[in-house]
């Protein structure tokens, strides 16, 4: 029995249980996110988890009929000196039915190098138009626009290196950027269906070995050296709207330059108009077009591609969009494909929300029936920079 | 020009980066006010009438929004970038503009720095959490309720500190500073007893209010709140929320909700329907509604509203 008291009362001791104090004097000023750590120095931490559900009537799909976590994504964040922060966001996500762990950013922001100047370092989501910066669960929307896709990759253009952005003295907001990275290139993309065959070694001996059969990529982006700027500029039409007009370049080599010793240029343009009737209402038209020249040995492609979404966040919780997106293939055989999707979006909190959108897309001749249900959900000070 | 070559790109940056950076001078021509941003109405009109003509003052948000849910945008980083002071409301209902204090790279508004203000600074504070918190207890604020300027005592602490921030940038003008705060709080001591006694009669009134934003206004003037509409802090309300609500409302005899413009009154007017309970839509910051201009505006604006009841 003593024992047993004892240990009620150790444990009253070590979770004290949520009580709501009277009065306290705020004594010092609110810590930042980067500072909510324990007096420890522990970093900011947080999870945000994605479960996607999708179907689709594209017979060639794997990923379709599928309701599976799909992203796990922690960060740490925090301050490492005076005006100097660290971001690092490490994700688990699923890609091709496989668990893949990778970091997904990690990178050191240098708030204040000089007047208006800053800068970040390490591994990034390079800042090319407007959704190519942004965290997939953070996005208005389920899929990543065609064009990115097309262009950039499953997963946008990331790379490692610097940048510096540099926001001019001016009455209004422009500000320019120019970054140079190192763009992780494509595995290579070989056949699971290993099939062997004998052959003599050095030694004289017979022995198996596989035989890789190459099949044809499926995908492009820049990869080695990249080198990217972009320009932005914003003004407001009225005290309840603001237009937002950017520019943006980017150039390197091909993913798979070994093969196809190709050299590429994405040139991009964007503007989103957003408009707050009231306090909650909220209407966004963003549009982004982004051309591509390719330049490989037997000569130059233009390749273009862009979406423009519309949204309306109908109240503190509902949102309504559509998105009709535009873009060619990477490849000297040019498809197009064009779809239309609608989005809704239910807001539980920040970091926290369920999101539905169906989608018609048209490749070539052939069209495709898709839909999505995301569940994201956030425990902890998750949060990320201005785009 | 050949833009294939990689290097060439990085040139035409760098050449127009320091075109444009020659015209830093020139568009940097120092103001004789001091440049005061705040992130609430409220906050610019005590800035306004401790700072005088000394100072210039805009406001990122406007009385009619919700301060928890204010976007960010470009052109409030422009704002912040020529600041000289940013005064904010702190415990977490405006944490929005510290992202954008980052865009603006203004070091004389980064945390810490001589214009870096957070209003709460010694204000007395209201339903501070005590152990762990977390998201089943709704969007309730790690460090107390942040409403604390509907108490008008707090509007003192506030101008104190407003005054003390300016004193210290700009000491040629201390002492017009430290006079106009000194009768900043003259006018409060003497509008707190004329709207005390306005609302005297309605001392230990029940409540209920939408969101849990008047704790500190109830405190001053002697109301109970008995419930809110949403069954915790941000999390909308239920059917089966405004059931319970109704009961208790009706043990308690709570004959008025107040709820603040930019909610939703779906759930206030069920509640009422089934309670007879007047909803009376009060703004909570200056600006809510047309005329209310000062924070002096503001106090007069809910008092009449809850003396008319």
């Amino acid at each position: 029995m003593k024992h047993m008291f004892s240990f009620i009362v150790c444990f009253c001791l070590l979770v004290p249980p949520v009580v709501v104090a009277e009065t306290n004097i705020m004594e010092s000023a609110t810590p930042l996110p980067g500072m909510r750590g324990t007096p420890l120095n522990l970093p900011d931490i947080s999870v945000v988890g994605v479960l996607d559900g999708h179907v689709s009537d594209d017979k060639t799909d794997s990923a379709k009929d599928r309701l599976e976590l799909s992203d796990v994504e922690t960060a740490f964040q925090g301050y490492i000196y005076p005006e100097m922060r660290a971001d690092v966001f490490l994700a688990i996500h699923r890609h091709d039915g496989e668990y893949e762990a990778e970091i997904c950013e990690a990178k050191a922001s240098f708030l204040h190098l000089a007047d208006g100047l800053g800068g970040e370092a390490g591994k990034i989501h390079v800042n090319f138009g407007k959704l190519n910066r942004i965290h997939e669960h953070h996005r208005p929307m389920i899929d990543q626009p065609l064009v990115l896709t097309n262009f950039f990759g499953d997963h946008g253009l990331v790379g490692q290196g610097g940048t510096l952005n540099y926001l001019m003295p001016l009455p209004f907001f422009l500000q320019f950027e120019g970054g140079a990275w190192r763009v992780a290139g494509h595995h290579p993309h070989v056949s699971e269906d290993v099939e062997t065959t004998q052959v003599t070694d050095v030694n004289g001996n017979v022995v198996d070995v596989a035989i890789y059969e190459e099949e044809p990529c499926t995908e492009f982006s820049l990869a080695d050296e990249v080198y990217t700027g972009r320009a932005k500029t914003s003004f407001a039409p009225t005290a309840k709207s603001e237009l937002e007009i950017g520019g943006s370049i980017a150039q390197g080599r091909g993913g798979h330059y070994e093969e196809h010793l190709d050299k590429a240029q994405v040139v991009g343009a964007d503007m989103t108009f957003r408009f707050w009737p009231t306090a909650y209402r909220r209407w966004t038209f963003q549009n982004e077009w982004m051309h591509l020249r390719r330049e490989v040995p037997v000569g130059i492609l233009h390749r273009q591609g862009g979406y423009s979404f519309l949204q309306c966040r109908l109240n503190k919780y509902w949102d309504v969009g559509a998105r009709f997106d535009y873009a060619d293939n990477a490849f000297p055989d040019k498809v197009i494909e064009r779809s239309g999707s609608a989005i809704v979006g239910y807001h539980l909190t920040e970091t926290s929300d369920l999101r539905i959108q169906a989608k018609r897309r048209r490749v070539g001749d052939d069209d495709i029936s898709e839909g999505w249900v995301r569940m994201t959900f956030g425990i902890g000070p998750h949060s990320h920079e201005l785009e | 020009m050949n833009w294939n070559k990689e290097g060439d790109l990085m040139r035409i940056l760098a050449l127009v980066s320091l075109v444009l950076t020659g015209l830093l001078p020139v568009c940097r021509a120092e103001s004789r006010t001091l440049r005061v941003v705040t992130t609430s109405e409220d906050l610019a009109s005590i800035v306004r009438a401790v700072g005088g003509d000394a100072v210039s003052v805009a406001s990122l948000s406007s009385g009619e929004q919700d301060l928890h849910l204010v976007e960010p945008r470009p052109s409030m980083v422009m704002k912040l970038k020529n600041a000289d002071v940013l005064v904010k409301v702190g415990m977490d209902i405006d944490m929005w503009v510290d992202a954008l204090i980052s865009s603006a790279r203004n070091e004389r508004i980064f945390y810490g720095a001589p214009g870096y203000v957070d209003a709460s600074v010694g204000v007395g504070l209201l339903q501070t959490p005590e152990g762990k918190i977390d998201g089943s207890m709704g969007d309730i604020h790690l460090y107390g309720n942040p409403h604390y300027w509907l108490d008008p005592v707090h509007g003192k602490v506030m101008a104190r500190h407003i005054a003390g921030v300016l004193s210290t940038l700009s000491p040629e003008r201390a002492a017009l500073f430290d006079d106009r705060r000194k009768r900043f709080d003259a006018e409060i001591d003497r509008k707190l007893e004329e709207w005390r006694e306005r609302l005297a009669p309605l001392k230990g009134t029940p409540l209920v209010t939408y969101h849990n934003s008047w704790v500190y206004f109830a405190a001053r003037f002697g109301f109970e709140i008995v419930g809110n509409i949403e069954p915790k802090p941000g999390i909308p309300p239920t059917p089966a929320h405004l059931a319970r609500l109704v009961d208790v409302m009706v043990a308690r005899g709570a004959r008025v909700i107040l709820v603040d413009p930019f909610f939703p009154l779906q759930g206030p007017r069920a509640v009422s329907e089934r309670t007879g309970a007047r909803i009376l839509v009060v703004p909570s910051s200056v600006g809510g509604r047309p005329g209310i201009k000062t924070y002096f505006d503001l106090f007069d604006h809910i008092v009449g509203q809850l003396a008319g009841a």
